[in-house]
């Protein structure tokens, strides 16, 4: 079976720096994969490369076996990869009900019609109040979306994330800057939202990584030194010199 | 016009609301169907129309501004180059003796001012921003100076004129009255209006705001920002075009100034005074305006000061516009204590008002004296007449002026409340 994303010789050079420097990996199809690794280690700028926001060095990333090589973010989505931003990415003047809607037109088949008024596909409003209903915020959907509180603004961003229907899910430290009920509540919506989907995540949270992920990738300095299910990764000497020592530390 | 806002849209299923969102738009068009049975006058005739094609005008600006957070320096172009367009139109009826009606004339200026914005839009829209401000700044330069230099198409200083009443006449009416064309403009700006309301509501409308919120994020949805901004872009030039025929219809003539940048800055200025943020915004600044315009003008040299200060004045303290003000007392209204709010704003609007009175009054002062003919020292205002080269009516207008505003600044936090 083709994986659902696929990395090989992944570099990435900017000016003289090389950040990524060589990743390859390899993402099964309903595999929960999470991405770890000290600061400055790279793992954003392996997102961006992955999502088409920056174009790679050399290298090639497949999604479901094709090559994402030139192409622009929108076209990726619409091949059924989506994702989250590290800092908190909404439509902030429109409304909840309004973000969520505009996430679903493009996989409803919409595309840039002006001869369809959005208000009149029932269908359209059912399918925004059952994604509202399932990240919480049905009560506040007709808050404009920048008034909502920080853990709100972010289920509402793994909401407007996983809209479109896309199979591959990446999500960029989806619960940074939380409080610990917040992230409990947060990883129990990834956890109900991304069943039978493919996610990547880069998180900072070990708790949060040990308790979801099914395989662990260890990056640092652009290098990806160990991926392996949690265990092996906990146990793995080069990680704990290199990177997991210090977390785990820093965690109790 | 319409009390729809733009951002709390239809939660509930449209059709439920069918009356509800109808009812605007029916009491629009019997507001214009009455007014000129109010307003008999030729002059208020001539306001009023220009009143609608400025609305239409402000509403194609707002496509760009408010909807697709693009900021437009050049919008004027597509307007004075649908219009000129017309007048060839026009001019070829007149020569050719074509049978067509004046009431298609506005598609020709839209159609042409599309094409137009095609051609633009195909490379100004790549960014949002400054790239675009500046890229529209470049073209409305650009044809503004094209305008007094290619005077086949714009006829150089003296512009472009014709005559509308060579068209075919439309059930005997030839145009020759300001109220014949009146009903023609009142068509098209209920027929403009409602489609730009309507596309507003459309994917392609709704991902415009998306856009503009965050680019980026929208790009992470499927759909390119490009080719959203793209087409409201082009959306926003088609109805500019019309509103350019509708200037054509209306003053049968089209000069340089009707493309300008003046012009740009012009509905930049009434769309931002009547407020981005709602579709009906700049329904209200281009009335506000317009009546500023004529009604002020009539009164004193100096209106376009007081239209700037007041534009400052919007900026600084109410960056949501007219509109935004309005909207404000939404909440206050459905909890129906409007009530409570009469008393801040008797004790905050009163001195305010007379303070911009009395700053009015020293400019006037001000002006009287620098201007008027030598030896002319007798000047009307507020209807005394009083000598502008003696002291008191001074003092009398910088006392007015400082305890009105002071009045003003103490009763404002009362207000916010």
């Amino acid at each position: 079976m083709t994986p659902a994303l696929q990395l090989d010789g992944l570099h990435k050079r900017f000016g003289k720096t090389e950040i990524i420097r060589g990743v390859d990996l390899s993402i099964a199809a309903g595999e929960r994969h999470a991405i770890i690794g000290p600061n400055g280690a790279g793992k954003s700028t392996l997102f961006n490369l992955i999502t088409g926001r920056f174009p790679c060095t050399s290298g090639t990333v497949r999604l479901h076996g094709h090559d994402l090589a030139g192409k622009a973010p929108y076209q990726i989505n619409r091949m059924g990869l989506s994702r989250s931003f590290q800092i908190t990415n909404i439509f902030p003047r429109m409304s909840v009900f309004e973000n969520i809607r505009c996430s679903l037109l493009w996989s409803q088949g919409y595309k840039y019609s002006f001869w369809n008024m959005v208000g009149r596909s029932p269908e359209l409003t059912s399918k925004t109040m059952e994604l509202l209903e399932q990240i919480n915020l049905t009560s506040r959907a007709e808050l404009p979306a920048g008034v909502l509180s920080y853990a709100e603004q972010r289920a509402l961003e793994i909401g407007i994330t996983i809209a479109g229907g896309a199979d591959v899910i990446m999500l960029d430290e989806p619960t940074a800057g939380m409080s610990h009920s917040e992230t409990d509540y947060i990883v129990d919506l990834i956890r109900k939202v991304t069943q039978d989907k493919t996610l990547v995540m880069v998180e900072h949270d070990m708790g949060v990584v040990f308790g979801l992920a099914d395989r662990i990738s260890v990056l640092v300095y652009g290098e990806i030194i160990a991926t392996a299910p949690p265990e092996e990764v906990r146990a793995n000497p080069k990680v704990q010199e290199a990177y997991l020592g210090a977390a785990l530390q820093a965690e109790h | 016009m319409t009390g729809i806002p733009d951002s709390s849209s239809a939660v509930s299923p449209a059709n439920g609301n069918a009356l509800r969102s109808s009812l605007p738009w029916i009491v629009a068009v019997v507001v214009l169907l009455v007014l000129p049975q109010v307003f008999q006058a030729n002059s208020a005739i001539t306001i009023l129309n220009q009143m609608m094609i400025t609305i239409i005008f402000a509403l194609s600006y707002n496509m760009l501004l408010g909807q697709g957070g693009m900021l437009s320096f050049g919008h004027a172009v597509y307007m004075g180059v649908g219009g000129f367009f017309c007048m060839h139109v026009m001019n070829l009826v007149e020569a050719n003796e074509l049978p067509i009606w004046l009431h298609v004339l506005p598609i020709f200026g839209g159609l042409f001012s599309l094409g137009l914005a095609t051609i633009v839009g195909s490379f100004s829209t790549r960014k949002a921003g400054t790239v675009f401000a500046m890229i529209s700044l470049g073209i409305g330069e650009l044809v503004a100076a094209c305008s007094l230099i290619i005077i086949v198409f714009f006829g150089g200083e003296e512009g472009i004129s014709g005559d509308r009443t060579y068209f075919k006449p439309f059930f005997g009416v030839k145009f020759l009255q300001q109220n014949e064309v009146y009903y023609l403009i009142a068509f098209w700006t209920i027929v403009s209006a409602l489609l730009m309301y309507l596309f507003s509501r459309t994917p392609v409308g709704r991902m415009a705001n998306a856009v503009r919120d965050n680019p980026e994020r929208a790009e992470f949805l499927g759909y390119s920002a490009r080719w959203v901004r793209y087409f409201s872009f082009c959306g926003a030039g088609f109805f500019a075009g019309i509103a350019g025929a509708l200037v054509a219809i209306n003053f049968e003539i089209l000069t340089e100034t009707d493309l300008n940048l003046g012009k740009s800055g012009m509905i930049l200025l009434i769309t931002f005074l009547g407020g981005t943020g709602f579709f009906f915004g700049p329904i209200i600044g281009a009335i506000v305006f317009t009546l500023l315009q004529s009604v002020l003008s009539l009164q004193t040299e100096l209106w376009q000061l007081y239209v700037g200060a007041l534009f400052v004045a919007t900026v600084m303290f109410f960056p949501g516009g007219l509109a935004g003000l309005l909207m404000m007392h939404q909440p206050a209204m459905r909890l129906g204590n409007l009530g409570l709010l009469v008393v801040p704003y008797v004790n905050t609007l009163i001195p305010a008002a007379i303070g911009a009175l009395g700053l009015a009054g020293l400019m006037e002062m001000l002006f009287h004296v620098r201007h008027a003919a030598v030896g002319d020292i007798e000047m009307r205002l507020f209807w005394i007449t009083f000598d502008s080269h003696t002291i008191l009516p001074w003092v009398i207008a910088i006392a007015t002026m400082i305890t009105g505003f002071w009045l003003a600044y103490r009763n404002a936090p009362k207000l916010r409340e």
